[in-house]
């Protein structure tokens, strides 16, 4: 039997734990199925509707969008929270860097807004790190933004603290709330919000408790958290907490910090359903928002492609390509895509270029044959070497460094090296970390990291098109190791097999999402699955209309990624072009071969006389570039 | 004239100048062309999108005219690659599409010096007898008129010929561009523009319906476009017999012209929307997927075109000036094309009559999901 109860999710910390210490039990227990996880797992639940309702933060709720709020319970504080704070050895107006966890999106956005309207607009420069780190971190004009149980047992250790739980009081006269109970329209109903009050009201009863049991297993001091849990955190959710809360997201959507938010609760669409059909932002509205930049939601991103005319969308996605990139020039590179080896251990369903091991097709190129292939992209005056393979199992990082220290000492090309599959795969082969890999071939030649593999960054599709690849946190965490050290990347989406139009947006919030953190993805490129022989499942979502969308949609959602480019070795050299006047500001590739597409049957070629006539036809300059979109040649 | 004081204009009912023509192809920005276009399109179209069922057949590559653009035609009889069909065989190919026959048979031919009047007579009449209501769509103005001085009748006479032999209405080929300027560089021994919109105006004074092209992308200016375009306005002005306008990409390989490059979907995407624009009195526009691929014919539905023509299922004129589009598509690709688009697939005849109104899919424009896709693509070296 399936089991039917409420999926709900909660961030398991210590001062969410009165919301949801009942419904494990009876009665709630045999209407609700909970779970606890992190903050960014409990709203990656909500976002790939995994989970039905989840107690989490307000800033990712932001996020995902269009969501609805439990009446009652949530976790805030009017004036002091403790558990959020600044600190530093020197006055808060001095600190000039802010040692920050970058996946706390809601202290951090907090913290910005609080600091830009203490100190004039002025904010301190954000780095990641993590808590404990970041306390290390602090002296002279480094603070730290400490969050939860680091930030209680450091209480009394720095001289200089903000307390953004009372700053924001002080600033706004009003409570905060850190998280609440949400969910998409229509997951709860007015019963089950009473079973979570239900459940608050108990939990509420529990406090000391729940404090002695944290006391017990932390070492930290049971009165100082029995005073925390009732002084400092409050599980009201009643029209002041909404002004708060309403406040928050004004400012922070002001700022650009966050999409745009109305707070809206489950029982407002029963209320608006009986009176009038619930009030929608305008189309219209929701375009010009994104023509001036602003960033959307997960579920405005959806209402777009979902519902937005073909020309609204181009038009609104160029007009986001002019603002980034007023002077009209589509770039274009000269490099080669050399597939070292077909030999993968993966076998994806999409795919028609990998042989397995032992395979008598299996090749891995030769240094003789590598050598004519670069040799022939350096008299064509190229700059790059797009370098991909599979997944073979006996090929090792020694391997790999040989290969790099002997193609950048003979012929000085740049290396866009080693999608993050290859990477964890090397990772994996050789019991190494993903960051020890990244440096020893980073050492070696790497310049660059390639965004292939994405496909769609949503792990209920990742595992029916390709089980054996990694997930979406760990291609991503890849990418992240990656730009701490200093490496950029592009990235990529492969649409048109089982996922939606809500995954495919669920996949560019993600990259927008990383991009907040490390600011090291250079471009972000769509294609659509290409079905031909060889490929071992059905293509979803199609077509060249879709693909324009898509893509524009890609451009307007992902507000801190320079460059889209278009795709046009997937699409043809046609769609490609008109590709350019839905959003892109590149052309991608002058193409000598690649092999895991034209596996797949698209096979096309394109000279840089034929590219640069194509985007002039588009009613651009063109113009080349290398891997961080420099101009190589003077725009024409 | 700004698009916006084009936009105006158009609301007023005023009709568009030559000067608002040339704007509109200058126009920087094709997506808000494309706009404007689509406006008009969904007003006399909704989303209705149209497609038949036909077979091109080419009986003669030979031909006495030396179009520089013509990557089809051989000059004599007897040249290598020459060829002239047997009328036998010609009628073989309908006979072997019986069981799933086309509703249309589009015949293009060289101009052969060679061949009696009676061979097109008999070719028409032997297709009516294998299948006597199939619609016969044969002969370009271009070929009339050089039948009308090589036979010594006028175009009427040919006409009313042709049309006792199964003639049902003619296609738009052969019309290039009109003005001299270039018809003279290009195409300077066939039919001039004024022969070729008599041989028009003389059908549609018989009742007989056609259609009209443009070959654009070589070496004509917009202004040369703008004034193919009006005359053929002027013509539908008079006449009302012109049913649709099917602009049509020069492809360069193995012509007189082959140093030229083709032109780009981009300007393809705007001849469909100008188009569309300025013949505010044809009542169809095509977006002819041989032309200009499938994948760009698909979003040309959303630039002003209603129609993306037949299953075509043999074309060898595109094909011989390097085309890389797919020699023919099944009824399934084309409904499953216009669907992608969001638009309703409707199966019509020649004369637009519904033969079928297929089901829009059931998802809006951007998300639904397709079976089976048989993405054509061939390779494309250019140069």
């Amino acid at each position: 039997m399936t089991d039917e109860r409420i999926r709900v999710a909660a961030v398991g910390y210590l001062n969410a734990r009165p919301l949801y210490d009942g419904l494990d039990r009876e009665p709630a227990s045999a209407r609700i199925r909970l779970d606890c996880a992190s903050p960014t797992e409990v709203a990656r639940r909500i976002a790939e509707d995994e989970a039905d309702v989840a107690l989490m933060p307000v800033a990712a709720a932001a996020t995902i969008g269009d969501l609805r709020l439990a009446r009652g319970g949530a976790i805030g504080a009017r004036g002091a929270v403790r558990s959020v704070v600044v600190v530093a050895e020197r006055p808060i107006e001095d600190i000039e860097e802010l040692a920050v966890d970058l996946s706390s999106r809601t202290s951090i956005v907090l913290a910005r807004l609080l600091f830009r309207a203490r100190h004039h607009g002025r904010e301190p420069r954000l780095v990641g790190r993590g808590p404990r780190e970041a306390i290390a971190h602090v002296g002279g004009a480094r603070g730290a933004l400490v969050i939860g149980d680091p930030a209680l047992a450091i209480e009394g250790r720095f001289p200089h603290v903000l307390d953004l739980g009372l700053a924001w009081w002080e600033h706004t006269g009003l409570p905060f709330v850190f998280a609440a109970w949400c969910g998409r329209a229509g997951a709860l109903s007015s019963e089950d919000e009473r079973l979570l009050d239900r459940a608050r009201l108990s939990g509420l009863d529990r406090r000391d408790a729940i404090a002695d049991e944290h006391a017990a297993r932390t070492g930290l001091s049971p009165a100082s958290l029995r005073a925390y849990l009732r002084d400092a955190i409050r599980y009201d959710l009643g029209d002041d907490e909404r002004r708060g809360l309403e406040r928050f997201y004004e400012d922070a959507a002001s700022a650009g910090l966050l999409p745009r938010t109305r707070v809206r609760f489950f029982d407002d669409d029963a209320h608006d359903a009986a009176r009038r059909p619930a009030p929608t932002a305008s189309l219209d509205g929701l375009l010009a928002r994104a023509e001036e930049g602003e960033r959307l939601s997960a579920a405005e991103g959806e209402r777009l492609v979902t519902h937005a005319s073909l020309f609204d969308l181009g038009l609104a996605a160029d007009a986001v390509r002019r603002r980034k990139h007023p002077h009209d020039v589509v770039t274009y590179i000269v490099d080669r895509n050399v597939n070292y080896t077909n030999v993968c251990t993966t076998s994806c369903r999409f795919c028609a270029f990998y042989r397995p091991p032992g395979h008598p097709e299996g090749y891995v190129l030769s240094r003789e044959v590598l050598g004519k292939k670069l040799q022939e992209v350096v008299e064509a005056g190229g700059v790059q070497i797009l370098l991909q393979g599979g997944l073979h199992p006996e090929l090792r990082i020694d391997w790999y460094e040989d290969l790099f220290r002997w193609m950048k000492r003979e012929y000085r090309l740049g290396l866009h090296a080693l999608s993050p599959e290859e990477i964890l795969h090397i990772a994996r082969l050789e019991g190494l970390g993903v960051r020890d890999v990244l440096e020893r071939l980073h050492a070696a030649g790497l310049d660059s990291v390639p965004g292939g593999g994405a496909e769609i960054l949503v792990d209920r599709v990742r595992r029916t098109i390709a089980k054996a690849k990694c997930t979406s946190d760990e291609w991503l965490g890849v990418m992240r190791v990656a730009h701490q050290m200093g490496l950029r990347s592009s990235a990529t989406m492969m649409y048109g097999t089982v996922d939606t139009v809500r995954d495919r947006i669920n996949h560019i919030v993600k990259i927008r999402d990383l991009q907040d953190e490390t600011g090291g993805f250079t471009a972000f490129f769509c294609w659509d699955f290409q079905h031909e022989s060889g490929t071992r499942i059905e293509p979803g979502d199609h077509g060249t209309v879709l693909y324009l969308r898509q893509q524009a949609v890609a451009r307007i959602i992902l507000d801190n990624v320079d460059h889209v480019g278009a795709s046009w070795v997937t699409q043809g050299p046609e769609v490609g072009q008109v590709a350019l006047r839905f959003g892109a500001d590149d052309f991608g590739s002058v193409m000598f071969e690649e092999n895991v597409v034209s596996s797949a049957g698209t096979t096309f070629c394109m000279n840089a006389e034929a590219m640069e006539r194509r985007i002039r036809a588009a009613g651009f300059k063109a113009t080349r570039r290398n891997v961080h979109y420099d101009w190589l040649t003077p725009p024409a | 004239m700004t698009l916006d004081a084009i936009r105006q204009k158009m609301k007023r009912g005023d009709r568009l100048s030559f000067d608002d023509g040339v704007v509109l192809f200058r126009h920087p920005d094709v997506v808000a062309v494309g706009q404007l276009a689509n406006e008009v399109r969904e007003r006399l179209h909704g989303d209705r999108t149209y497609f038949n069922r036909n077979m091109r057949i080419e009986v003669t590559n030979v031909c006495v005219a030396s179009c520089l653009f013509c990557s089809f035609a051989k000059l004599e009889e007897g040249a290598p690659g020459a060829h002239t069909m047997r009328l036998e065989d010609a009628w073989h190919e309908l006979e072997a599409r019986m069981d799933d026959p086309p509703s249309e048979i589009h015949i293009v031919n060289g101009l052969h010096p060679g061949l009696p009047f009676s061979y097109y007579e008999d070719l028409l009449a032997g297709f009516k007898r294998i299948k006597p209501d199939i619609h016969m769509k044969c002969f370009t103005a271009v070929e009339i008129h050089f039948f009308a001085e090589h036979y010594r009748m006028t175009h009427r006479e040919v006409l009313e010929r042709l049309r006792r032999a199964g003639l049902d209405s003619l296609p738009g080929g052969g019309a290039e561009i009109f003005h001299p300027e270039v018809r003279s560089r290009i195409s300077h021994d066939k039919a001039i523009a004024d022969q070729w919109l008599d041989v028009h105006r003389a059908a549609h004074a018989l009742g007989i319906r056609t259609n009209a092209t443009m070959l654009y992308g070589h070496i004509e200016t917009f202004e040369h476009r703008v004034d193919h375009l009006l005359r053929l306005r002027a013509l539908q002005d008079e006449t009302e017999g012109l049913q649709a306008f099917i602009p049509l990409a020069f492809h360069p390989d193995g012509n007189g012209m082959k140093n030229l490059p083709a032109p780009t979907a981009i300007d393809a995407l705007r001849t469909v929307a100008v188009s569309r624009l300025l013949l505010d009195n044809v009542p169809h526009l095509k977006a002819y997927w041989v032309s200009m691929t499938p994948e760009v014919a698909q979003i040309a539905l959303r630039f002003g075109a209603d129609d993306v023509d037949g299953t075509i299922v043999h074309e060898t004129i595109y094909r011989a000036a390097g085309s890389r589009s797919p020699g023919s598509l099944t009824v399934e690709q084309l409904v499953r094309l216009i669907q992608e688009a969001g638009r309703i697939p409707v199966e019509r005849d020649t004369l637009y009559h519904v033969v079928r109104e297929h089901p829009r899919a059931a998802l809006p424009e951007a998300a639904f999901k397709v079976r089976e896709r048989n993405a054509a693509k061939h390779l494309e070296v250019l140069p």
